[in-house]
């Protein structure tokens, strides 16, 4: 069979890959990697908007453009899993630093990136044909197939999560017992200046019998510029939320122990978050029904 | 309890596994059942005696892991005799048990009491035992593979197949209680460490499998061959990354050095 003759099958497949990934490395060489920065809101949400657009077009033009069919189909989606496992594997291989060449750098990795983008697109499209072959039985339970459930949760949650990791923000606090503290410090050591203040009131660490600890928390008192101040405790594992951030038990003075007297919070709001639990949230309901359903659906 | 009785405990289960196995290779089905399940109980007194006695649940460390993997093969072994009657199904998966029960006999690694607080989570036991219950189905898909490609048979694909699907769906459940509980300790849910990466790796290679096999023109042995690889990757995810250099000291993961 030659490529490119009809019905196109898996070779035709890889060789779209292929070519985005070619795409990917010639965007990487003329305007560099991938700077997410950028991505920021708004540009996110109507990237987002731009991605939904875009596959519902893809999807009404399927007839017409036989490309578009063949984009959602097994013998194109298995080539761009392939892709998206091999580059997967390379960054699991080198140390991801974000710095020096593109190999610790995958996230930023045009091809990386592009590859990931069509694994996102013909989720959409599958999404979409699933949806119509269910809605043309009239929504039927029995006629429900759970791989909808795993094929929109995933796209849901990888799409949400990749735009959504620019509005992300997570900002370190050193906070003592002094004075209530205000700014904050993000990855890059810049200060910033928070809608919230925190001040210590306690340090608490536990230890076991070998000195390694058990338990460390703070008491903390937080305070805002229109609401009366507020107690909680922060422990490893139990984050307390108080609008919109979510504050963390990070790290203490490890030279004092017990007796340090300060204390490391991290600062995370993330505001697209609800977005990608209700993709994970879908991604475990399809898993639980695959579990029941898995060993007894019938097979074409 | 302590680890020094692990070898009188698994040597019982091991004996009252082989004699399940051998049953069932002899047609003695009720034998193998009685045989079996027994094993299991004394190797999961076992498990249940480490966690009263470590006062936290034994699945911190490598040896501790392995103790629920040796669990969980002869467990899976069970139920995929139970639905489609295998023969050798209880050899192979207890074969398996035996090698991880040997390794943490005569290698076992430190067990001691101490649980840091990033792991004093309730999502911590559900996390790992899922993963556990995962890798022994995905191991005992893994041997039927072996098996099927050293008969030249294909027919018992499907059979294959439901194994990957009930280990995929517990696999994904794992993963993303992970990813959950890793919001709740680290601030977010996935951050590509390596340990991240190569579960994303081993997740995406089964769907490829499970994809592959809905395809009306494929090949059987390759979907074979396909699974073998898979296993092989979720070796590097599970313990594979402690002894990769790119993952040394920047993994979130490490708990057990």
């Amino acid at each position: 069979m030659k490529l490119w003759n009809k019905p196109w099958t898996l070779p035709e497949g890889f060789f779209i890959g292929g070519a985005l990934m070619l795409v990917g490395l010639l965007l990487q060489l003329i305007v560099g990697p991938v700077e997410w920065e950028v991505f920021a809101w708004p540009v996110n949400g109507v990237i987002m908007a731009a991605l939904l657009l875009l596959i519902a077009a893809m999807y009404g033009l399927r007839k017409s453009v036989y490309a578009f069919l063949f984009i959602g189909t097994y013998q194109a989606a298995i080539p761009t899993m392939v892709y998206a496992v091999a580059l997967t594997i390379v960054m699991g291989l080198t140390r991801q630093t974000g710095h020096g060449s593109w190999l610790n750098s995958m996230l930023t990795f045009w091809p990386f990136v592009l590859i990931y983008a069509l694994v996102a697109v013909i989720l959409g499209l599958v999404v979409l044909r699933q949806v119509r072959s269910w809605a043309a039985v009239g929504f039927a339970i029995a006629k429900f197939r759970f791989s909808l459930l795993f094929h929109l949760g995933l796209f849901v949650a990888m799409t949400t999560a990749t735009l959504g990791n620019a509005d992300m923000q997570r900002v370190k606090m050193v906070v003592s017992k002094e004075q209530p503290e205000w700014r904050a410090l993000d990855e890059r050591g810049n200060v910033h200046e928070m809608p919230l203040g925190i001040q210590l009131k306690k340090f608490v660490m536990e230890t076991y019998e070998d000195g390694s600890p058990r338990r460390y928390a703070s008491e903390i008192l937080i305070l805002t510029k229109k609401e009366e101040p507020t107690e909680a405790t922060v422990d490893v594992n139990k984050p307390v939320e108080t609008g919109g951030w979510k504050i963390y038990q990070y790290g203490y003075d490890t030279q004092m122990g017990a007796q340090s007297a300060i204390s490391i919070l991290e600062l995370v709001s993330a505001p697209w978050l609800p977005a990608v639990y209700t993709g994970i949230y879908m991604m475990l309901a399809g898993a639980v029904c695959m579990f029941v359903l898995g060993g007894r659906r019938k097979r074409v | 309890m302590s680890w020094e009785f692990f070898a009188y405990f698994a040597i019982v289960a091991v004996l009252l596994w082989t004699a399940g196995a051998f049953a069932a290779w002899r047609g003695k089905t009720a034998v193998a059942y009685t045989a079996t399940a027994g094993g299991l109980l004394v190797f999961f007194s076992f498990i249940v005696a480490m966690w009263v006695s470590l006062e936290r649940p034994p699945l911190r460390t490598m040896g501790e892991t392995r103790l629920w993997y040796s669990f969980f093969l002869p467990f899976a072994g069970l139920l995929v005799y139970s639905r489609w009657k295998y023969k050798w199904v209880l050899s192979f998966s207890t074969l398996m048990a035996v090698v991880f029960v040997c390794i943490n006999i005569f290698k076992p690694e430190i067990h001691d009491k101490t649980l840091m607080p990033a792991l004093q989570s309730p999502w911590f036991a559900p996390h790992v035992i899922v993963y556990m219950f995962a890798y022994a189905l995905l191991g005992a898909a893994t041997m039927m593979a072996l098996y099927l490609l050293w008969k030249k048979d294909e027919r018992p694909l499907p059979a294959v197949d439901d194994l990957v699907y009930v280990g995929l769906a517990f696999m994904t459940i794992g993963m993303l209680f992970g990813s959950l509980w890793a919001k709740e300790a680290w601030g977010h849910y996935w951050t590509w460490d390596p340990k991240e990466t190569w579960a994303a790796i081993t997740w995406f290679s089964y769907l490829i499998y499970i994809h592959y096999r809905q395809l009306p023109a494929h090949r059987p042995r390759l979907a074979l061959w396909l699974l073998l690889l898979c296993f092989v990757l979720l070796q590097m995810c599970w313990w594979g990354i402690n002894y990769l250099p790119s993952a040394q000291a920047t993994s979130v993961h490490t708990y057990s050095s």
